[in-house]
């Protein structure tokens, strides 16, 4: 062959090949799972479920995949959705921290498992608490708290209720910091939580469907005016900080005495050393901050839709549940009698009667805009 | 097998030599008009070719009315506008000192002065962001140190505006200092000396024979850092204020947080414009250097 014929030659495979559209397929026996929740639920999943799943069901594997927040997640359920559409592989079998009835439109397609028709074998043992439309379904939850430094605030002297907390906020300037609502769900459920206070305590006013735009901001507005009363008290007359983590993050360098954080990041960071031994928590009585149970979903069209329910029964094993109290620092999805005694008895003290709980959609997405509208630009930075 | 005809791939004659050079360009090309001048113009075509109330596509300039008439957003149009200016004029009041050191300096610690300056271009920005609050947080190493010698605290820049505009000019001195350096390549030795015999101060040096040769390049980095930090995300993100925002963290929140493409897309545009008369700056400067050469 000539010289010139063979540099043509290779220059057209070379090309070909770069040329080609690439193809991707899911592999069989690989969940391809995505989560919305932060590191240490990945870490929980890397360290702990993924082992034990595999030696479990030898030859399937496990791909974690950090889908990075909610709305990250919901652009890989949005593509899930086109798959259905279109008979295509949606490449995800397992979604995390996920709720069914985002992106809207997925639970009118259909592309959402019903586990109630089943037949896990652990679907009898989820906590009621947890109840919610059938293809939604949890493995665990978790509340946000107040955590507090107890040096500087003796445990016996910290707020018990809403009203408490916004005299305490008051009498220490500069002590109590919450992070942007749409940054994290710590600082998130404290804003729903002034709504709440503002709306007559009740949850229950809130739902996924009936917020109403200029009829339902007033509601929204009686609770800024709580949050922009408090915003001189706080952290540099008025900062945010931009995550959950950011904020436990203040609180470990002594710059501020409280702040809501999450309760299985909380405790994690303790046990980590994050935060010191001395970090105390607390809930409020009057009504709880918001929590919840973390919701999972498995699309019908995922290429290995079996093994992902396999997978979703096997976290609500008791062995996996007791990992999630003990390594996590979360609640368990399935009722506590089906946690281990000893777990049960040294936890009594703190398992909740009720979580209430914020819904997804319309009013989320308004509650954060406007916080950023009306709350946060009024900083007076000249005192 | 002869030798010959493989000459004919770079061309032999004057009309083959054209045609290869552009088939050279064509790639580039083709990928900046696909990858970045036809998303703009669909970003302009989407923004003012909007359904209206009773869903039908029309010519509007709602979204772009919006902006301009919100306080909100021009608030953050402002905020960004300050931090990238102010940002420019400390790059060059802190790199141009050090690019004249290591042009005249020659040793050891020079080396050592531009591995320094270099350092940062190794270091991801969400790094540099917690190494930031650890060190100028609240309570964090200066504070420490200062408590050491019984000084009072700082104010801390974190989540001020100054925390990402600190952020950034740290972020940036590596490129500018490179590009400066390279600017003073032009400037010969024998011009300085001759300037020196004639009786001619450091300053006078400096004022008379560095700076008008280097005008061009402190326009190049100049218009390179104005890009950068005008569409800056990290640092503004971890270390801004929650409100004003940057334009580059109220994009990303308006366009996922809020499922609000319209809106994203008029501040990207905007953004765009801003950025585009840097742009030409620096094209024109490139221009301008070519037609000196030729």
């Amino acid at each position: 062959m000539k010289r010139r014929d063979f540099m043509i030659s290779a220059g057209a495979v070379a090309a070909g090949s770069v040329l080609l559209p690439k193809m991707a397929f899911a592999d069989p026996n690989r969940i391809d799972w995505y989560t919305s929740s932060d590191q240490n639920v990945i870490d929980f999943w890397t360290n702990i479920i993924k082992p034990k799943f595999e030696a479990a069901n030898p030859g399937a594997t496990l791909n974690l995949v950090d889908a990075g927040d909610g709305a990250g997640l919901q652009a890989i359920e949005a593509r899930a959705v086109a798959a259905l559409a279109s008979k295509a592989d949606p490449q995800a079998d397992f979604f995390e921290g996920s709720d069914a009835r985002l992106p809207p439109g997925a639970l009118d397609a259909g592309l959402y498992v019903d586990f109630s028709k089943e037949n896990l074998s652990n679907y009898s043992k989820l906590n009621p608490l947890a109840a919610d439309i059938p293809q939604n379904i949890t493995y665990r939850g978790s509340q946000v708290l107040l955590a507090f430094d107890t040096t500087k605030l003796p445990a016996d002297k910290a707020p018990k209720t809403f009203a408490d907390l916004v005299a305490w906020i008051k009498a220490n300037p500069g002590q109590f910091i919450y992070n942007r609502p749409d940054k994290g769900g710590s600082g998130g459920n404290f804003v729903v939580r002034a709504i709440w206070e503002a709306n007559g305590r009740d949850p229950s006013m809130f739902k996924v469907d009936n917020y109403k735009g200029a009829d339902s901001d007033p509601m929204l507005m009686k609770g800024y005016d709580i949050l922009k009363d408090i915003a001189p008290a706080l952290m540099d007359q008025g900062a945010y900080t931009s995550g959950n983590t950011q904020s436990i993050q203040l609180l470990s360098q002594g710059a501020v005495t409280m702040i809501p954080a999450w309760s299985d990041q909380t405790l994690s960071a303790i046990k980590q050393g994050v935060l010191p031994e001395t970090t105390g928590l607390v809930q409020l009585t009057d009504l709880a901050l918001a929590g919840g149970f973390t919701k999972n979903t498995v699309p019908v069209n995922g290429v290995n839709k079996a093994l992902a329910l396999k997978l979703q029964d096997f976290i609500l094993t008791e062995e996996i549940q007791s990992a999630v109290i003990t390594e996590l620092g979360g609640f368990p999805g399935v009722s506590w009698d089906y946690v281990s005694k000893e777990l049960h008895d040294k936890y009594a003290s703190v398992i909740p009667a009720t979580i209430p709980t914020w819904p997804g959609g319309d009013w989320d997405k308004n509650m954060k805009d406007g916080w950023y509208r009306n709350v946060a630009p009024n900083v007076d930075r000249t005192k | 097998m002869s030798l010959a005809p493989a000459s004919d791939i770079v061309g032999t004659k004057k009309q083959g030599r054209g045609l290869i050079g552009l088939l050279l360009v064509a790639i580039p090309v083709i990928l900046v008009a696909w990858m970045v001048i036809y998303p703009i113009l669909s970003a302009v075509v989407t923004t003012v070719w909007q359904k209206d109330a009773s869903g039908v596509p029309g010519f509007t300039l709602k979204t772009y009315q919006f902006f301009f008439s919100d306080a909100y957003s021009l608030a953050n149009l402002w905020v960004t506008l300050w931090t990238t200016l102010l940002c420019a004029i400390i790059l060059l009041i802190v790199c141009l000192p050090i690019a004249l050191y290591l042009r005249f300096a020659k040793g050891r610690l020079a080396a050592y002065v531009q591995g320094l300056a270099i350092f940062p271009l190794f270091v991801p920005s969400i790094i540099l962001s917690y190494a930031f609050i650890r060190v100028l947080g609240p309570n964090g190493m200066v504070d420490i140190l200062l408590n050491a010698v019984h000084l009072p605290k700082i104010r801390s820049p974190y989540l001020t505006p100054w925390g990402p505009l600190i952020g950034l000019v740290w972020d940036h001195i590596p490129l500018t200092v490179l590009i400066l350096l390279a600017g003073l390549g032009a400037v010969s030795d024998a011009s300085i000396e001759a300037a020196r015999d004639v009786g001619a101060g450091r300053l006078r040096v400096l004022w008379n024979i560095i700076l008008p040769r280097l005008g061009n390049s402190i326009l190049v980095a100049v218009s390179f850092s104005v890009l950068g930090i005008f569409s800056a995300f990290t640092l503004p993100y971890v270390l801004g204020p929650a409100a004003p925002e940057m334009m580059g963290p109220f994009m990303q929140r308006t366009f996922r947080d809020l499922y609000d493409a319209p809106n994203a897309i008029t501040q990207a545009v905007i953004s765009f414009f801003f950025c585009i008369v840097f742009g030409l700056f620096y094209v024109r400067s490139v221009v301008k250097n070519q037609r000196g050469r030729g």
